[in-house]
């Protein structure tokens, strides 16, 4: 029986691998990031979230989807050229 | 110790904070301190330590043991009972000019054994700009009047000449005495307390339960943290202020028993007031870390031991004087809290044990605006929209944010009603109301920021000014959660009459001219538009219960079409779910994230 621990709310580790915590989807190997593995949708945040969320800004909202079941496994904000926020639990 | 005792002095401890927090308020008169608890209350150990956390902005905790540390260096051979010091310079201890630490020894039996501390946001400070945010100013020389400590209660008398000196410096010096006063009664009934405590059960003996009780703290700090998983998370903020955007970057890591806050790759200082020191920077991570991983440990020094902070010196979070920062509360400082509410609330979030205690974060961005000028009795008054102390509720891992919510770093924040704005200054508010679509979208939303707009009336000089220090209108700064959306932005308008009619309400709210930065006026029927974020979203819209969205449209907290377009949810015309359209929606996005057809 494989050990799966808990990495966020959408995510687990099991096997060495980063996993969709909803439909078990393997992303990337744990330490490794799983973001690029994800499917990016990134589109500026005014077109995304609604009339409230326009501004003078170009902040853009990315949302990352497991490429299995659509889940969305973690969104952020950034402007453009911005490098993806990294986060790692370590369960070594 | 037996824990009999232990525990009664821990409880007494709390009381005296409480006791002389009540006093403060009572004895000011400024709608900041009353109104918007923009105050602090805590115990220190008599070698400056924090010994008791109290209420109020939590970002003073660390900050105002740091100024009893260095009073304690400045003034050594020279401390007496009943003395009080003030200190108000960000380079030394405190977060900004305008927020005067009033420092107290507590003696007992001829022997130091505590201080206490409290601040307030005074009235003025003397900046260039009324009270004490100041956009305008260029350095830390064009702040007002700071002290790196300065006695100004000798032994139980004033020292006249340095208070009226320091009132010489500001705008409305009756009301910066009022509030020296407030603070120095707040000092006083501390000190009666822990005198009292001390007859009682011995000055060793408080001592001892002090001692113990830090190490208590640090203990079930360290023994939480080894609960939680190592690794590291990341956050970023944006500030943007004068067509200008800094970034505040944050990689927590935490391993063991120990937490890292580094802020490698922030911004370098800015020439705008929105830096902060290093010391602001730690009492900025605290200010969530007391709540959010504390929330059942005493508040003190041994909370303190297992942190470490990382700020490059010369950065926005760690600015070398004369950089200016006046803004700091509001901008360097809250985007520190905002960063690492944001990785604290990703480690809680990560654990199954503690996911419930996880946050997304709260009212992520003050609207820092005083209005001044002559009211309608012909006297002059300064004062901030404490609308920027409603806040908004960050959502959790089980239930939306709270609507008007407040915010993480003050526990106590409040806004004052509109009767008493309107009858302190000459204005008359259209609106104030909560903020349709601002809450962060999510399984859980986050909490409702709010809308205001406010025109003159009664004016003897046909209106007023106010300084703005606006920022969070070109990005949003409330982050979500596990997918959820942040809270919208801010808005800050300046609805121009056209043809000296009145501005009518849905004019004031879909309109204007934006005003960020600086001294703007507010003169005959033009208004001023405020809107303030939203609580992050925890989760994916797409799976909020489509009964809670419809009863957000009944609330008029989401709009039909942000039902439609972020969360999937269709209604009918009469505002009830369209189940089979709601489905057929959400199917076909789903479908569309991963570039194929929806299974119907």
């Amino acid at each position: 029986m494989t050990d799966i621990r808990s990495v966020s709310p959408t995510l687990v580790q099991k096997a060495g691998q980063i996993a969709c915590r909803a439909c078990g989807h393997e992303l990337a190997a744990a330490g490794e990031g799983w973001k690029e593995h994800a499917v990016l949708d990134e589109k500026p945040l005014g077109d995304a979230g609604g009339a409230m969320f326009r501004s003078e800004g170009n902040v853009l909202l990315r949302r990352f989807y497991c490429p299995s079941c659509g889940t969305t496994l973690d969104a952020e904000t950034a402007l453009p050229g911005e490098p993806f926020l990294i986060d790692r639990v370590d369960w070594s | 110790m037996d824990p009999m005792t232990f525990s009664i002095i821990r409880h007494r401890l709390f009381r005296i904070i409480d006791e002389a927090v009540i006093t403060l308020k009572h004895v000011s008169g400024s709608a900041i301190t009353n109104e918007g608890h923009d105050l602090m209350v805590s115990l220190y150990r008599a070698d400056g330590s924090l010994l008791m956390g109290g209420v109020g902005f939590l970002h003073h905790l660390t900050s105002a043991a740091e100024a009893c540390k260095s009073i304690i260096r400045r003034f050594e051979g020279r401390i007496r009972e009943g003395d009080v010091f003030l200190l108000n310079d960000p380079y030394t201890a405190a977060l900004h000019t305008s927020d005067i630490y009033l420092v107290a020894p507590i003696h007992f039996e001829g022997k130091l054994i505590a201080w206490s501390a409290c601040f307030v946001h005074v009235y003025d400070i003397g900046a260039m700009n009324p009270g004490g945010f100041s956009p305008q100013s260029v350095d830390i020389y064009t702040e007002g009047f700071s002290s790196p400590g300065i006695k100004i209660v000798d032994q139980g008398e004033m020292v006249q000449d340095v208070v009226d000196t320091i009132l010489n410096m500001v705008r409305s010096p009756e009301m910066v005495m009022l509030d020296l006063r407030s603070m120095i009664a707040c000092n006083n009934v501390a000190r009666e307390r822990m005198q009292a405590l001390a007859a009682k059960y011995g000055s060793d003996t408080v001592d001892a339960a002090g001692s113990e009780l830090i190490s208590q703290s640090e203990t079930l700090l360290r023994a939480r943290l080894q609960e939680l998983p190592n690794g590291s998370w990341q956050s970023r903020q944006y500030l943007d202020v004068n067509g200008e955007t800094a970034t505040v970057r944050l990689t927590m890591t935490k391993t063991g028993d120990r937490l890292v806050f580094d802020f490698t790759g922030s911004s370098e200082q800015s020439r705008h007031a929105i830096n902060c020191t290093k010391w602001a920077s730690l009492g900025g991570l605290f200010a969530p870390l007391f709540p959010l991983l504390c929330y059942d440990i005493t508040w003190n020094e041994g909370v303190i031991r297992p942190v470490e902070m990382i700020a490059p010196e010369g950065s926005i979070v760690n600015c070398t004087r004369p950089a200016p920062v006046s803004v700091a509360t509001v901008a360097a400082i809250q985007s520190v809290n905002n960063a690492a509410c944001a990785t604290i609330g990703k480690m809680l979030a990560a654990s199954d044990r503690y996911r419930g205690q996880a946050t997304t974060v709260w009212h992520a961005n003050h609207f820092a605006i005083f209005k001044f000028g002559r009211n309608q009795k012909g006297g002059q008054s300064i004062g901030i929209f404490t609308e920027t102390f409603a806040g908004a509720g960050g959502a959790r891992s089980f239930a939306d944010g709270v609507d008007i919510g407040g915010e993480i770093p003050n526990p106590i924040s409040r806004m004052a009603n509109v009767e008493t704005v309107e009858a302190n200054f000459p204005i008359r508010y259209l609106f104030r109301r909560r903020m349709k679509d601002s809450g962060g979208p999510g399984l859980w939303r986050g909490g409702s920021g709010g809308e205001l707009a406010v025109v003159p009336h009664k004016a003897p000089d046909g209106g007023i000014h106010y300084v703005i220090s606006g920022k969070g209108a070109r990005h949003p700064m409330s982050d979500g959660l596990a997918g959820g959306f942040p809270g919208a932005p801010n808005k800050y308008a300046w609805v121009k009459s056209e043809d000296g009619a009145d501005v009518v309400p849905e004019d004031a709210a879909a309109g204007g001219d934006p005003v960020s930065w600086g001294v703007f006026p507010l003169m005959g029927k033009d208004a001023l538009y405020v809107r303030w974020n939203g609580g992050g979203g925890f989760g994916d819209p797409l799976e909020r219960t489509p009964d809670h969205v419809v009863a957000d449209i009944g609330n008029d907290l989401v709009s039909v079409e942000a039902a439609r377009d972020v969360y999937g949810v269709a209604v009918d015309g009469k505002g009830a779910l369209d189940a089979q359209a709601t489905q057929d929606l959400r199917s076909r996005r789903r479908a569309a994230r991963i570039g194929r057809e929806a299974a119907r």
